[in-house]
């Protein structure tokens, strides 16, 4: 009776949600499937573009970090999802949507296990095991490029970048843009390969292949006073000065206050003043100084000034540009102009401001150093830009992921199926449960052919069977089959129609989707606090950033 | 979007806000955005072509304009529909790319979408209408480059371009005076264009607007015109031969930047003071006279003492003239801008042969001319009208007609207007449509159907039957094999486009057709809307 008897002990705050055991991994990876679900159809070259409204912005993407970020997903569970693509993204820039897709696939295949009874443990660890040996044979697998000569690994690198852009809005330009970038990422030093020196501008109007690559630095046009038009705006060969400095006529301190005791110490103070600005400016100019950037304001007496001497100035430039302009010009950003020094000033081949649509350009090309590329991307509306910005984000991650490892793999489901085969034929040689579990990886490494064919509209069932057969017969042969979306057949050597992907892709693919949906199996208990009060009162107001409804936006 | 539930039963929440959130998937969400991106469409669709009609906007503050000008109707609608959204940007970034054909790009990708719905409907794959699209895009683009003829700009006191100018002034209000608007316009731009370079800064074109007197009262003044008087009543209202001393400095005791306070003691210091003042407007006034300056022209303000010493000075001033004006004048008169009267000197002052004010009707309204300038490179264009909104409206008419020269003199190819180029370009992806072997097929030939809406929206607008006389041209076109047969809009019983002048340029109807494509193309990638429903 003693049972009975118990106190009750309250351990947790007051609201607090708890759920645990088996019901909670199976909501888990029940809720994964739900987020999975909503990226799923961008897969593959005949995927589709996601709307977004947040509040008054409006996104069409088909990046599946992009997209899973704008979600707001807040289910503990799922929010892994989110961070895996997160890391992926990070990481290799592509790849973010098959990452999802096949954590969710493995969770998937692990639920009937879970609900039988078997323990999660054994699961992750026969997916763990699994990992391992498809890792091995992925590097097994992969086609070593870094011997090929200079000409053909470029060749290489734009097949890749192609595959890349398959998928986005740019697969009908994907030529010119992966030559594009391609080459951009060639400038790059080859040893460190800064993805921050390349920079993406974008100028609404024209034709997307009006866009151009500039090999040096290109920046809008800044705010400029009266006097701006009337500075020389071609340069060859000029001398770059780049200050972190303010150059207007102003109080030197903030806080100062002058105390006049004579009317004739009023001149001397204006005149000490006026002083200060144009030891400034002289010293610029002394120097030999041809073009004048700064990141902080050059106000419309320094504008006159340098007007009047043949000088082009650009104040408020930003922070990015300024260090790539650094960085292609050989100069330093300077923080004072005392002592100021010609070897510091930078150089480029030719400078010049352009009109670009409705915008002015300035140029910076044929830097000597030039370490740094600008892309100016052209199109017709804002979203347009931006979703290309981002697929030319991705294809500029893989290039240059593909530069550093020098391997590559064929696409297009081919090596997921091949992982697959070889993971099936193993499985029989495993006694115990993880027999079950290493061939359900295998299944789940599926989910990649069947969903590019399905999103293809193809009939994804036939397909597979005729992948399966071909990769069945083992060996070279019909190692590379993988979805092909334009022809009759439905199938096609991938790797014959260049369909390429750097193998670190896949890689990280197939580690973070494992350890994802291993971490996911290995929670059997949730404690969600309630939420704070604070957070309660915000609650009716609605999102912050959102403005209340029946305003005007 | 709805909650899901678990096998458990229990709900989840997954997304922030999941309840108010509205997701649209599949074919529903094409449809809705392909209906709503025609919903603008079709607004636009009655503004298009020589008879098209205006619409009247009013603004959240009461404001109202009328137009006929794509880009601005759309723009001053407000559109909330993100997928509306898209073609409000389409039409805005032909605005800043062409500047012209900002109605016709809106409603050829309307006529895409309308087409790619049927298509929807017999269930292919919208990824497959899109690369038809595309390829049927590419046609159409080799097509017009083929037809397209170059002119020569110069031949017969530019009258190609004043052709131009006109047919794209012919839509508009002011479509009674675009002879005369358009010269005045191809003066104006071939003024400040850049021969050579084949380069034309819009920014040196200065267009004023003034509301009284009519659209013909509209003149081009090869200098500046600036909306302001001389600083004090009795100056002389005009000076020949003028020396113009810019200055980006007020009249008034320099100040200097940081806090200051002055002590005064006794009434000695007091005197002195004031006297030390009066000293500065006597050498401000003796400096800006000793370079040889006779007018000075001021961004900032004067001070009453000031303004009275100038007078007493017989030197003729203005105050306030904003900055970019005064860069413009700078420009055009080779001063250069002069910060502090210390460093007046003679090299630094501007030339021009006049400046004068002028009076405009009955008004007491006054504005300064500046006439024949050192080197003159910039040019006002001074629009007159009955209303404020008739003078805007030749304002966005004059901008358009413009940009059109602009165009053109960067690149001198021109297709003929009325409907002949799309009807060409129609028939020419027509037939490369039976060559496509694939699905394609269908949405090669719906984007002839689609380019075909252009001329039978143009008919349609000036009261003609939109399928006979469609019919009649492509048939023309066909038979005659003259691509030039278009839609004869304007009642002058002729069909051929070269014989009624109206030209367009090349590089505007290829971007039309390219933009328009990109953005519908767009618009069909998109399979999944999740927004906040609230509106």
């Amino acid at each position: 009776m003693s049972q009975f008897l118990q106190p009750t002990i309250l351990l947790l705050r007051e609201g607090t949600d708890t759920s645990q055991g088996r019901a909670q991994i199976v909501s888990n990876i029940n809720a994964v499937q739900a987020v999975a679900d909503v990226v799923k159809s961008t897969l593959g070259p005949r995927g589709m573009d996601k709307m977004i409204q947040t509040g008054p912005k409006v996104t069409i993407s088909n990046d599946g970090a992009t997209i899973l970020n704008l979600l707001e997903v807040v289910h503990p569970a799922a929010r892994v999802l989110v961070d895996i693509a997160k890391s992926q993204d990070d990481e290799v820039g592509d790849g973010t949507t098959s990452t999802t897709l096949l954590a969710a696939e493995l969770l998937k295949e692990a639920k009937p296990f879970i609900e039988e009874g078997i323990h999660p443990q054994i699961v992750i660890q026969g997916y763990r095991k699994a990992l391992e040996l498809a890792l091995e044979k992925l590097e097994g697998f992969s086609i070593n490029i870094s011997k090929d000569s200079k000409e053909s690994k470029r060749d290489t690198l734009i097949k890749c970048a192609q595959t890349a852009l398959n998928s986005k809005l740019l697969a009908n330009t994907k030529q010119f843009f992966s030559e594009l970038v391609v080459s951009a990422v060639e400038k790059l030093d080859p040893n460190i390969l800064d993805r921050d020196l390349i920079g993406i501008k974008n100028v609404t109007g024209g034709n997307i292949t009006d866009s151009f690559l500039v090999d040096g630095v290109a920046f809008k046009k800044t705010f400029s006073y009266a006097g701006f038009e009337q500075q020389p705006k071609r340069f060859e060969n000029p001398k770059i000065c780049l200050l972190n400095l303010e150059l207007e006529l102003k109080s030197e301190k903030e806080n100062a206050e002058i105390r006049i005791e004579k009317p004739e110490e009023y001149q001397s103070i204006v005149d000490a003043e006026w002083a200060l600005i144009y030891e400034k400016l002289e010293i610029i100019v002394k120097a030999g100084a041809q073009i004048v950037l700064s990141k902080l304001p050059i106000g419309d007496l320094a504008t006159q000034y340098f007007a009047d001497r043949n000088i082009f100035c650009a104040g408020r430039v930003a922070q990015e540009d300024l260090l790539r302009v650094q960085k292609a010009t050989g100069g330093q950003v300077q923080t004072t102009v005392n002592g100021l020094n010609p070897e510091t000033f930078g150089t480029c081949g030719l400078f010049e401001e352009v009109q670009v649509g409705a915008e002015r350009y300035n140029l910076f090309k044929n830097c000597p150093q030039s370490r740094t590329a600008t892309i100016v991307l052209r199109g017709g509306a804002e979203q347009f830009i931006q979703e290309a910005e981002r697929s030319l984000n991705d294809a500029i991650m893989i290039v240059r992921r593909c530069f550093k490892a020098n391997k590559i793999v064929a696409g297009g489901g081919a090596i997921e199926l091949e992982i697959s085969r070889f993971l099936r034929h193993y499985a029989r040689s495993v006694t115990g449960k993880t027999q079950y579990i290493v061939n359900s990886f295998a299944k789940a490494l599926e989910v990649i052919p069947r969903t590019i064919a399905e999103n293809a509209g193809l009939n994804s069932i036939e397909i597979m069977n005729k992948l399966r057969q071909k990769h069945a017969q083992g060996g070279e042969e019909g190692r590379w089959y993988g979805v092909d979306i334009n022809g009759a057949s439905g199938v096609c050597d991938t790797h014959q129609s260049f369909v390429w992907e750097p193998t670190l892709v896949k890689r990280n693919a197939l580690c973070s989707a494992t350890e994802a949906a291993c971490a996911i199996l290995s929670i059997d208990e949730t404690v969600k606090n309630p939420k704070s009060d604070q957070d309660t009162k915000m609650k009716p107001k609605g999102q912050p950033g959102r403005p209340p409804m029946g305003m005007r936006r | 979007m709805s909650l899901a539930f678990d096998d458990y039963g229990r709900p989840y929440i997954i997304l922030r806000d999941q309840g108010q959130k509205k997701r649209m998937k599949g074919l529903e969400a094409y449809k809705s955005n392909i209906l709503a991106a025609k919903a603008i469409a079709n607004t636009l669709q009655s503004s298009l072509g020589p008879k098209g009609m205006d619409k009247m906007l009013v603004s959240p503050d009461g404001d109202v304009s009328v137009t006929n000008d794509g880009a601005t109707i759309v723009e001053k609608m407000e559109i909330q529909h993100p997928t509306a959204k898209l073609l409000v940007e389409l039409s805005q970034s032909q605005d800043a790319e062409i500047g012209d054909g900002t109605t016709g790009v809106v409603v050829l990708a309307g006529k895409l979408l309308e087409q790619a719905l049927t298509l929807l409907d017999k269930g292919i794959h919208p990824l497959k209408i899109s690369d038809g699209f595309d390829r049927a895009c590419d046609v159409a683009i080799k097509h017009l480059e083929q037809i397209a003829e170059e002119i020569d700009i110069q031949a017969n006191d530019h009258e190609a371009l004043i052709q131009a100018a006109c047919t794209a002034l012919g839509s508009k209000v002011v479509s009674k005076r675009k002879r005369e608007l358009g010269k005045i316009a191809v003066t104006a731009v071939l003024d400040v264009a850049d021969l050579t370079r084949k380069d034309v800064n819009l920014d040196l074109i200065k267009i004023q607007t003034k509301t009284g007197g009519s659209v013909e009262d509209t003149r081009l003044i090869s200098g500046i015109l600036i909306d302001k008087d001389m600083s004090h009543p009795q100056m002389q209202k005009e000076v020949t031969d003028a020396k113009i001393c810019l200055l980006t400095c007020p009249f008034e005791p320099p100040k200097p930047k940081t806090k200051h306070n002055i002590n005064i003691s006794n009434a000695e210091d007091y005197n002195k003071l004031y006297q030390q003042e009066q000293q500065y407007f006597i050498d401000m006034v003796k400096l800006v006279k000793n370079s040889g300056a006779n007018i000075a022209l001021c961004q900032w303000g004067f001070d009453d003492e000031a303004n009275h010493l100038l007078l007493q000075n017989n030197l003729p001033a203005v105050r306030w003239v904003s900055g970019t004006d005064v860069e413009l004048i700078a420009m055009a008169t080779g001063a250069r801008i002069i910060p502090r009267f210390q460093e007046i000197t003679p090299e630094k002052l501007g030339k021009a042969g006049s400046i004068k004010e002028v009076q405009f009707g009955t008004s007491n309204e006054r504005m300064l001319v500046i006439e024949n300038c050192q080197c003159t490179k910039a040019v006002t264009i001074l629009i007159r009208g009955g209303s404020q909104m008739i003078v805007d409206e030749a304002k966005r008419s004059i901008h358009d007609a413009i940009c059109v020269i602009r165009n053109l003199i960067k690149d001198n190819r021109i297709v003929y207007g009325g409907g002949s180029a799309e009807l060409a370009c129609a028939l020419q992806v027509l037939q490369y449509a039976d060559e496509v072997s694939s699905v394609e097929q269908y949405a090669v030939r719906s984007f002839a159907d689609a380019l075909e809406g252009i001329p039978s929206c143009l008919a349609d607008n000036c009261g003609l039957n939109p399928i006979t006389s469609v019919a009649q041209a492509k048939s023309r076109q066909l038979s005659e094999k003259n691509p030039r047969i278009g839609i004869d809009c304007m009642d002058l019983g002729t069909t051929d486009m070269k014989e009624q002048r109206i030209y367009e340029t090349l590089s505007s109807k290829k971007q039309q057709i390219q933009l328009a494509t990109q953005v519908v193309k767009m618009i069909l990638k998109i399979d999944d809307v999740i927004a906040p429903d609230d509106y």
